[in-house]
């Protein structure tokens, strides 16, 4: 342990060093120009490494995942289309794709509902009672998805009939003589999806609070006591005017948990590594590249999850676009 | 006009990230393949601590012996089978690995990754010494690329031995027997079956040892092979006996703890148990590997001789063909040099388990193993089981290509199990998922 973070020290250490010493080298070089070409040439220089990192660590991966999805399962021949025939052939693929959506659908919109209720309510509270429900609901943000995951599989861990219940689901029915039910293998009306969903809302909520509650407060007071003064009921109030002036940030807010609902992974991986037709996405690229060691399989699911992110990126790069060209 | 501060705190955080990408890329490497006639050798194992100690000792012992002067830099590394084809691929491998999966040993091979060991260790010895069959598993073109070191057995069904001798049970013959036993369990008013395939991402293998158990017992060890290699379907007359008998078995009402809807959620290490309930067994018979012993509670393990019962699962019909399951780690020999192969050769030989055995769960896979090494009475009846077959089968999903072996094979039975699919299609839809290439 003591080696792990000594060695773990000097890599920063030296890690740091070195990136200063590059940039004090790049500054040099550049002030070895004359005059006006230093102040030309200098911003370049000094972006250079972020570029070249970006690069190296995602230009270049993209490519390579977008090659490998037309070879063979350990990349070493060209196999066309086979790839994703096969996905689109596959049952399991459609099944993966319809749940993804429902993912998609779902926990943005989820999302961002209570996200802004608990905004709004919370702004209602009295500072210290609203600081405190908010710590609370933010927690979660603080643990990691696969120890969130972890968490919710004792909530729902059902034990044989007879047996004492450790998950607190069954515990609890089991009070009332009702149960034990293994709740994530009850795929009617894809229940187990929307119990898993529960798990990233849970985590996630906060994010979308955070966010829509400094807007609600930065939303003008003189623009709801307008239009109370014009007889406008709270409903109408918040619809109207409140809703209307925070766009921009609802917008934000769904776009980010959109993206990070495709690549959902963590969670379904914990709980089921997508049994009972729970699986999305992300897990069953997982599967493919670590477990059946079929990277062109694996590469053809991420293209399309990459195809399928795009558009959602394009609009949110124009959505910022468009509010940096509104706010100046 | 910028001021100086700012510019530098810029500079800082440029740097900073920058330094983090560095670093990221700092944290590969580790071991490496020795090049020429290295004096050290590495290995790399995911085996349990105590048996890797075991093995470690016996072989430094045994080079001592033979006055050569070879370093030996055994790592215990974290899932060897998907890590290996990893590190393969980057160029970065051990002299020797411990494969657990014969699959791995042979993708490893498509890799050109391992060298033949057939003029490497004493093949005439070993075909005489090793379990019947386990040779085969390693065995690619004629070629011996995995050779059995630590084997396992599985197919072994546990029971709570003092409740089972007061009730008078006996272990069955055949599998009638073990029918008639199940009955008889739930004639006098007992659960007869502990069952859980439940087990993390893995979920679903527990359900497959018993599928491929069943069918080996049923149709001997050459229907077993070819079903393994793709060439007897799931959805045939062989398969659909063994779902058949695992179904009524298993599903029928009152024969499984909490009933079969209770299995897929059931974790199979604590599965079985309930056979320790201090109010008397809360079921009765549980088949898994031998290594379930080391999930027992721990008043049980402390004497396990005494608490615990075993047997192998009964053959189709009694005194005839037995071929048992089992698996195990496989060494192969990713480089050839002398001090490798002299290495290999230490330990490919029977008395390599000599220290591993009394210490740990090790079983040796040499029939002419001295048996009085087994630490308890347990672990010799299991190691005899092995040793009485007719032949030792390795576990076929770890053979079958990774999209069964590891993937449809498990979540089918899962899907199956939990009542979301029927046989059929559960069968079916695995032999859709077989890779054509």
């Amino acid at each position: 342990m003591l080696v792990k973070s000594s060695s773990t020290l000097i890599t920063v250490l030296v890690g740091i060093g070195a990136a200063l010493l590059l940039f004090w080298i790049l500054n040099k070089l550049a002030e070895l120009l004359p005059g006006r070409w230093e102040h030309r040439v200098k911003p370049y220089l000094y972006i250079l490494p972020a570029f070249a990192s970006i690069t190296v660590y995602l230009i270049y991966p993209t490519i390579l995942t977008v090659n490998n999805s037309f070879k063979d399962n350990l990349s070493r021949n060209y196999v066309g289309f086979r790839n994703y025939t096969t996905l689109f052939h596959s049952q399991e693929f459609r099944e993966t794709l319809f749940n993804t959506l429902l993912w998609v659908i779902i926990v943005p919109s989820v999302a961002v509902v209570l996200g802004l209720a608990v905004a709004v309510l919370t702004d209602r509270l009295s500072p210290g009672a609203e600081k405190f429900s908010k710590t609370v609901l933010f927690l979660p943000m603080a643990i990691s998805m696969i120890g969130a995951a972890t968490i919710w599989r004792f909530v729902y861990a059902a034990e044989p009939k007879g047996q004492p219940q450790i998950g607190i689901l069954n515990a609890f029915i089991g009070i009332f003589n009702w149960g034990p039910i293994a709740w994530l293998q009850k795929s009617t009306f894809h229940l187990n999806s929307l119990l898993l969903m529960v798990i990233l809302l849970w985590a996630q909520i906060g994010f979308s609070m955070v966010l829509l509650s400094a807007a609600v407060k930065g939303v003008p007071a003189d623009t709801l006591e307008a239009a109370r003064i014009d007889g406008a009921n709270e409903r109408q109030i918040f619809f109207r005017v409140t809703v209307p002036q925070i766009k921009g940030t609802l917008i934000t807010v769904l776009i980010t948990v959109t993206i990070g609902t495709m690549k959902v992974f963590d969670i379904v991986y914990v709980n089921t590594n997508g049994d009972f037709n729970t699986n999305v996405l992300g897990n069953l690229f997982y599967n493919n590249i670590s477990t059946f060691l079929n990277y062109g399989a694996a590469s053809a699911i991420v293209v399309i999850l990459m195809i399928a992110v795009i558009p959602i990126m394009w609009y949110q790069v124009r959505h910022f676009r468009a509010e940096e060209a509104g706010a100046s | 006009m910028r001021s100086p501060v700012i510019r530098r705190t810029t500079l800082l955080g440029t740097a900073l990230f920058t330094a983090a990408a560095l670093s990221l890329t700092a944290c590969g490497g580790g071991g490496s393949g020795s090049g020429g006639n290295s004096s050290t050798v590495t290995i790399w194992s995911s085996i349990d601590a105590p048996v890797q100690a075991g093995l470690e000792k016996a072989l430094v012992a045994k080079l001592k012996a033979q006055g050569k002067d070879i370093t030996i830099k055994w790592q215990q590394v974290q899932d060897i089978n998907q890590l290996i084809v990893t590190k393969i691929q980057a160029g970065d491998t051990p002299d020797i690995a411990f494969i657990p999966q014969p699959g791995v040993v042979r993708q490893m091979n498509t890799l050109g990754a391992t060298k033949a060991m057939d003029d490497t260790v004493d093949m005439t010895t070993l075909k005489s010494s090793m379990l019947p069959g386990s040779l085969d598993a390693g065995t690619i073109d004629g070629k011996l690329m995995g050779l059995l070191v630590s084997a396992n057995v599985k197919g072994l069904i546990f029971y709570p031995k003092k409740a089972f001798d007061a009730k008078g049970y006996k272990a069955p013959k055949d599998i009638a027997g073990l029918e008639a036993l199940t009955n008889q369990i739930k004639a006098d008013g007992g659960t007869p079956w502990c069952m859980g395939i439940e087990s993390d991402t893995a979920t679903g293998w527990p359900a497959t040892d018993w599928i491929e158990t069943l069918v080996m017992k049923y149709n001997g060890a050459d229907v077993y092979n070819k079903w393994v290699a793709g060439d007897v379907k799931f959805d045939s007359p062989e398969v659909t006996k063994a779902t058949d008998e695992f179904a009524k078995l298993l599903f029928t009402s009152g024969n499984t703890l909490g009933g079969q809807s209770a299995i897929a959620s059931t974790n199979f290490g604590t599965a079985g148990n309930p056979m320790f309930d201090s109010s008397g067994p809360k079921c009765w018979l549980y088949n898994q590997g031998s290594f379930i012993t080391g999930f027992f509670p721990k008043n049980i393990q402390k004497d396990l001789d005494a608490n615990v019962g075993v047997f192998g699962f009964p053959p189709a019909t009694a005194g005839g063909d037995n071929p048992v399951e089992g698996g195990g780690d496989m060494m192969t020999m990713l480089n050839d040099s002398d001090n490798v192969k002299t290495v290999v050769k230490d330990l490919s030989e029977t008395d390599i388990g000599n220290d591993a055995a009394p210490s740990s769960s090790f079983i040796s896979p040499h029939t002419d193993f001295n048996v009085k090494l087994y630490p308890t009475g347990t672990t010799k009846t299991i190691a005899g089981v092995a040793y009485a077959s007719t032949a030792f089968l390795f576990d076929g999903s770890d053979q079958m290509p990774a999209e069964v072996g590891t993937g449809s094979f498990w979540k089918e039975m899962t899907a199956w199990i939990s009542g979301q699919e029927d046989a059929t299609t559960a069968l079916k839809n695995i032999d859709s998922s077989w890779p054509s290439s």
